[in-house]
């Protein structure tokens, strides 16, 4: 028998259903509760979804959900800034205001605190470290150059010195100076320099030295007694060499020790005779330099944040969530496989 | 310038058909399929039921964007046979019975209508290789619908048909020559 003969056979003699299971089908197909119309037309909608459908769906939705509540609180929260922002910005703005134009000569402090605070100067018969900062804003970069060279030539009248200057022209100009005047002149180069330009902002710092002199002092008294003492026992004529030897060594050691003294004293009093200043010269453009973001920079830069917190918690919840779903694809497929083998095992009988 | 709405033909939709209708329509290709994979005539009369029987349980679940009714319904057919084969394997071992006396071994097994020969025949194939033929030659399935409904691929199927028609002709020619 050839292959289309078989074909032939198997077709020709294609099953039927026994009469008795027609019957038998028949009755199931209309037994009481068995549905009339067609499939799918239950009342609820149908629920199943396939997977690569749902995917599909689901990831741009998840997405868009996370832009969208990222961009509503990072409005949201951008909205509380500008409100916790702005009265910190007032408050700069109307201090700068407050220390313009209003020195007043006599004190150190100027007018920056003239009215919240009494001025604090130096007090003469106490050795002080004094050091003043000063950021004065001029109109231009020319005015920037005249500045500079106003306050190098007013340090040079106080019979100060310049430690060192930088000046910067073009668009945005500054100067950038440091300079030492006599602690005696540091009010009157203070007045002075503020009166360059608008101060911007000004600060002066005191240091007490003097404590640090009375105790230098002491132990250079001390120092000096000890010498003398020293001094007293060598001119003695019983003593033996080792003895004598000893003594010339301590009273060596006592003499350098006393020229250190002697050496510190003299640098603490040269700081606490001059006052350094750091005089800053700059144009507007360079103090509005760091503009105060806009709202939508705000919102932006705060979405980003909710965004990054976002991705973050998804990763968490990925790295907790990966070992389990990882099991449960390992089980489906072992299951699968397992399956597979056994219809294979069964049918192949 | 008139609107003009084209009717397009749309094939019959099967969704629209009723459970009964169905039925009616596909026994004989169920009965057929699952009495070539019994090779049991009463067994396959049983399984058929038991196929129709979970069918208009689950007949609010079909689809028909994912195949035919006929597909549908083999595809119950074939998973209520293999619980059988399931079951009974389970059975033999548990009770040790050997292969005599179990429905294989009666009479026009698959029926009066086929030639001793063919039913002869069709006994040496596997199971597995008794299912290609009657969804591919006895039903008429092409190659995909068949390889979806086995799970296997088309090659596979086209592999399983050629062997097991082979070994089917293979065996009859025996039997003409004695």
């Amino acid at each position: 028998m050839t292959s289309p003969d078989l074909i032939h056979e198997l077709t020709a003699t294609r099953p039927t259903a026994p009469i008795a299971l027609r019957a038998r089908v028949r009755e199931i197909a209309v037994q009481e509760g068995a549905p009339s119309g067609s499939p799918g037309a239950s009342f609820w909608p149908k629920l199943r979804l396939p997977v690569r459908r749902i995917a599909f769906v689901a990831v741009p939705a998840a997405a868009t959900i996370a832009i969208a509540s990222s961009a509503v609180l990072g409005l949201a929260r951008s909205d509380s800034n500008i409100a916790a922002l702005r009265p910190d910005q007032a408050e700069t703005l109307e201090s700068l205001d407050k220390a313009a134009p209003q020195n007043v000569p006599g004190t150190l402090l100027g007018a920056a605190d003239q009215s919240a605070s009494p001025a604090v100067g130096p007090t003469l018969d106490r050795a002080q470290r004094i050091s003043a900062t000063l950021t004065v804003e001029v109109a231009d970069s020319d005015a920037v150059s005249r500045a500079a060279q106003k306050a190098l030539d007013l340090t040079e009248s106080l019979g100060g010195h310049v430690v060192s200057a930088n000046v910067a022209t073009g668009d945005q100009g500054s100067a950038a100076l440091v300079v030492r005047v006599p602690v005696d002149k540091v009010q009157e180069a203070i007045v002075q320099l503020s009166a360059l330009g608008r101060i911007a902002s000004q600060q002066v710092t005191i240091d007490d030295l003097q404590e640090n002199l009375d105790r230098l002092a002491k132990r250079e008294r001390s120092v000096r007694s000890q010498i003398a003492v020293v001094t007293a026992r060598l001119e003695s004529d019983s003593l033996d060499a080792t003895t004598r030897a000893q003594l010339e060594s301590r009273r060596r050691t006592l003499q350098q020790e006393l020229r250190g003294l002697r050496q510190e004293t003299a640098a603490t009093n040269a700081e606490a005779r001059m006052a350094t200043i750091q005089l800053t010269v700059v144009t507007p453009g360079v103090l509005n330099a760091v503009p105060v973001p806009s709202r939508l920079d705000r919102t932006l830069d705060e979405a980003l944040n909710v965004l990054v917190w976002e991705g973050v918690i998804a990763l968490a919840i990925a790295i907790i969530a990966a070992p389990f779903a990882l099991l449960i694809f390992a089980t489906w497929i072992g299951r699968r496989l397992y399956r597979r083998r056994e219809e294979d095992r069964l049918l192949a009988t | 310038m008139h609107a003009v709405s084209l009717e397009v033909p749309r094939r019959s939709e099967p969704a629209e058909l009723t459970f009964a209708a169905v039925a009616e329509d596909h026994l004989d290709d169920v009965y057929g399929y699952l009495l070539y994979l019994t090779k049991n005539w009463a067994l396959a009369e049983d399984l058929t039921s038991e196929t129709f029987e979970t069918a208009l349980r689950r007949w609010r679940r079909f689809d028909p964007r994912r195949g035919t009714h006929r597909s549908w319904l083999l595809a119950i057919a074939r998973s209520t046979a293999l619980d059988w084969f399931r079951a009974d394997s389970r059975r033999k071992r548990r009770e040790e019975r050997s292969e005599a006396g179990t429905p294989d071994a009666q009479e026009h097994a698959f029926g009066e209508t086929f030639s001793p020969e063919l039913e002869e025949g069709l006994r040496t194939l596997t199971a597995g290789e008794r299912e290609v033929v009657a969804l591919r030659v006895v039903l008429d399935l092409d190659g995909d619908e068949t390889a979806r409904l086995l799970g296997i691929t088309v090659t596979a199927v086209s592999t399983r048909l050629h062997r097991a028609l082979a070994k089917l002709e293979e065996r009859m020619r025996h039997h003409d020559v004695a």
